[in-house]
């Protein structure tokens, strides 16, 4: 027996390790109602501690080489290449001032297009924060399109953050470990996002494929989709903030699996293959720096005489109305008589006999040229109450005085109809003639 | 005559590196192959880590080493990626143990030898990570021969380069 295993023991490691990690891939992955397997996106206690181990022997040296070259780099820019600097930054210093007003500017339309997008009720994100991060390495495999960076959860990160440049989307944080974060690229094979296309309105989702290139799959085939159309996020796999760029169509290609269908090559964006910086986004609540809130005061101190302008010629526009001849009578009741509030029908002043001096100035109002659409007239009659009919009776609105030139002080039929508060009726003041 | 034996002559050939070197080599090419695509762009036409486990185990003509070495080396470059952890090492693990198997049979000192063994080598490592892949595990993934083609070539090529470079530091009695 001894003789076995001495003879076979070559055989026998290979065989032994090879069990294990046959067996330490079952724990790994899962099988999926669709009757797929996946890789389980959240790692378990022991292979998130492997993963640990291996991001702790690699990223120092990854972290020392990359900030040995921003050094020697740095050396040349900060030391070497220093002319005209006393001259750059007072011009630099002049254009800060200039931005940081236009900057205040931008804020405050932000903040209100935030409130109208409130208003109407989109799910529109903000991007209101973001942390910036050094890309330091990569997994160094084709097949596996992810990359390390310098920041981690002591940073604020954390995972399924959106990662990008100012040039568009980069990827998603995929695990985070304390100083450093790994980010899954668009462009590898298990990465998904929504996005769609600018001009069409195309909605698809976007994934790497066996090269590198992020493409947008399951798409039915349309003959609108040209090379050059932008594409951009749709906002609504939670991850990334609607709107950023992602890249223009490259081509467009057929499924290889299903015939009806076609895959659309995107070219990205962002420099998938040269990424330095990058911004992960941790925060889309709408938070201000105290900076911007400060450049927020500078424009509110700014517009200040501007908007006592516009005061101002408000109350001159509102003077000079009430100068001016108008069509209401001056006299009319503030209420409106015709409508009972409770009913919604004309109520029981309607009723009444004009014995206030008010109604009796009314009277002077009668149309000099009645025709069929005058209130009271005897061919508006039955043409009214069949509309009122019809009408579904509202209570009554602001509009019981009915207001200079509006429509609800026409004698329209449709108006009436929708409007049948509005009405005119013969108690009701009338144009002057 | 044990001495004339195959045993002897594998005890007389095995090489026998600085410490350090064992330790060091392995780590660096686990950060140059991470850290290089960063530089070269995203065509990692080459895999530094499998290379050095190839050095070690022609070189230490241990089949359980080679095994060890390869499944080290692969569970780290697993770890490094957003895969799950073995493919890798059930890949590099095979090739270690294959490695030293025939280092004890051929002569490795031939540059030919080399070449072919390193390329022959890749492509049954990108072989194995298919399979496991794709039958053992059941999941998709899309592949590109030809980048396992070129995969191969790099990996000839660099330790062509390599390999006598890395002969200088064995310790000879």
């Amino acid at each position: 027996m001894e003789s076995f295993f001495i003879r076979y023991r070559n055989l026998l490691v290979l065989l032994a390790i090879l069990l294990a990690q046959i067996v330490g891939l079952a724990v790994q992955v899962r099988h999926t109602d669709a009757g797929r397997n996946t890789l389980d996106p959240r790692d378990g206690p022991g292979v998130r501690l492997i993963r640990l181990w291996a991001n702790a022997l690699v990223s120092p040296p990854e972290r020392l080489i990359h900030g040995s070259k921003l050094g020697i780099g740095g050396l040349w820019q900060n030391y070497i290449d220093l002319r005209h600097t006393r001259e750059q930054n007072q011009e630099l210093q002049k254009t800060i001032d200039r931005l940081r007003l236009e900057q205040a500017l931008l804020l405050e339309d932000s903040r209100q297009g935030q409130r109208l997008q409130s208003l109407l009720d989109f799910q529109q994100k903000y991007i209101y924060k973001t942390v910036v991060a050094q890309a330091i390495g990569s997994s160094g495999s084709d097949q596996s399109r992810v990359f390390y960076i310098d920041k981690g959860s002591a940073d604020g990160l954390d995972r399924d953050m959106a990662v990008m440049t100012p040039d568009g989307i980069v990827g998603k944080v995929r695990d985070v470990f304390p100083h450093s974060a790994q980010v899954l690229a668009i462009n590898d094979q298990t990465s998904g996002a929504g996005v769609i296309l600018e001009t069409t309105r195309i909605r698809g989702i976007l994934r790497g494929n066996a090269i590198g290139q992020p493409q947008i799959v399951g798409i039915v085939a349309d003959q609108r989709i040209q090379p050059g159309e932008k594409v951009l996020t749709a906002g609504g796999d939670q991850i990334f903030p609607r709107g950023l760029p992602v890249g223009v169509v490259e081509k467009v290609v057929r499924d290889p699996d299903r015939d009806s269908f076609i895959d659309v090559i995107v070219k990205p964006a962002a420099h998938l293959d040269r990424l330095d910086e990058v911004l992960v986004v941790t925060a889309t609540a709408p938070r201000f720096s105290p900076e911007e809130q400060q450049d927020l005061a500078t424009s509110e101190a700014l517009k200040g005489p501007e908007a006592a302008a516009i005061k101002e010629q408000k109350k001159a526009s509102e003077l000079m109305a009430e100068k001016l001849p108008g069509l209401t009578d001056p006299n009319a009741p503030a209420s409106n008589p015709t409508v009972s509030p409770a009913t919604g029908q004309p109520g029981q002043d309607q009723a009444k006999p004009a014995t206030s001096p008010d109604q009796a100035a009314q009277k002077l109002l009668h149309p000099q040229h009645p025709d069929r659409f005058t209130p009271g007239a005897p061919a508006a009659v039955p043409a009214d109450a069949n509309v009122k009919s019809d009408a579904k009776p509202k209570p009554r609105q602001a509009s019981a005085t009915p207001a200079v030139g509006s429509t609800a002080a026409r004698p329209a039929p449709k108006t009436a109809a929708k409007l049948p508060a509005a009405t005119p009726q013969p108690s009701e003041p009338r144009r002057n003639p | 005559m044990s001495v004339l034996g195959a045993d002897f002559r594998r005890d007389q050939e095995i090489r026998r590196y600085p410490l350090l070197l064992y330790a060091l080599l392995p780590l660096v090419a686990l950060v140059l192959q991470a850290w290089l695509p960063r530089v070269l762009g995203n065509h990692v036409w080459f895999d530094l880590p499998l290379v050095v486990t190839v050095y070690f185990a022609l070189g230490r003509r241990s089949p359980i080493q080679g095994t060890l070495m390869g499944a080290a080396m692969g569970l780290f470059e697993d770890a490094l990626s957003h895969h799950a952890i073995g493919v890798n090492g059930i890949a590099k693990t095979v090739a270690g143990f294959l490695a030293a198997s025939v280092g004890v049979r051929i002569d490795v000192e031939n540059h030919v030898i080399r070449l072919v063994l390193n390329f022959l080598l890749s492509l049954l490592c990108s072989a194995i990570y298919v399979f496991v892949y794709r039958i053992l595990l059941g999941m998709e993934l899309e592949w590109r021969w030809f980048t396992a083609l070129f995969t191969a070539v790099g990996n000839s090529l660099i330790a062509i380069v390599l390999f006598p470079l890395l002969d200088r530091l064995q310790i000879k009695d």
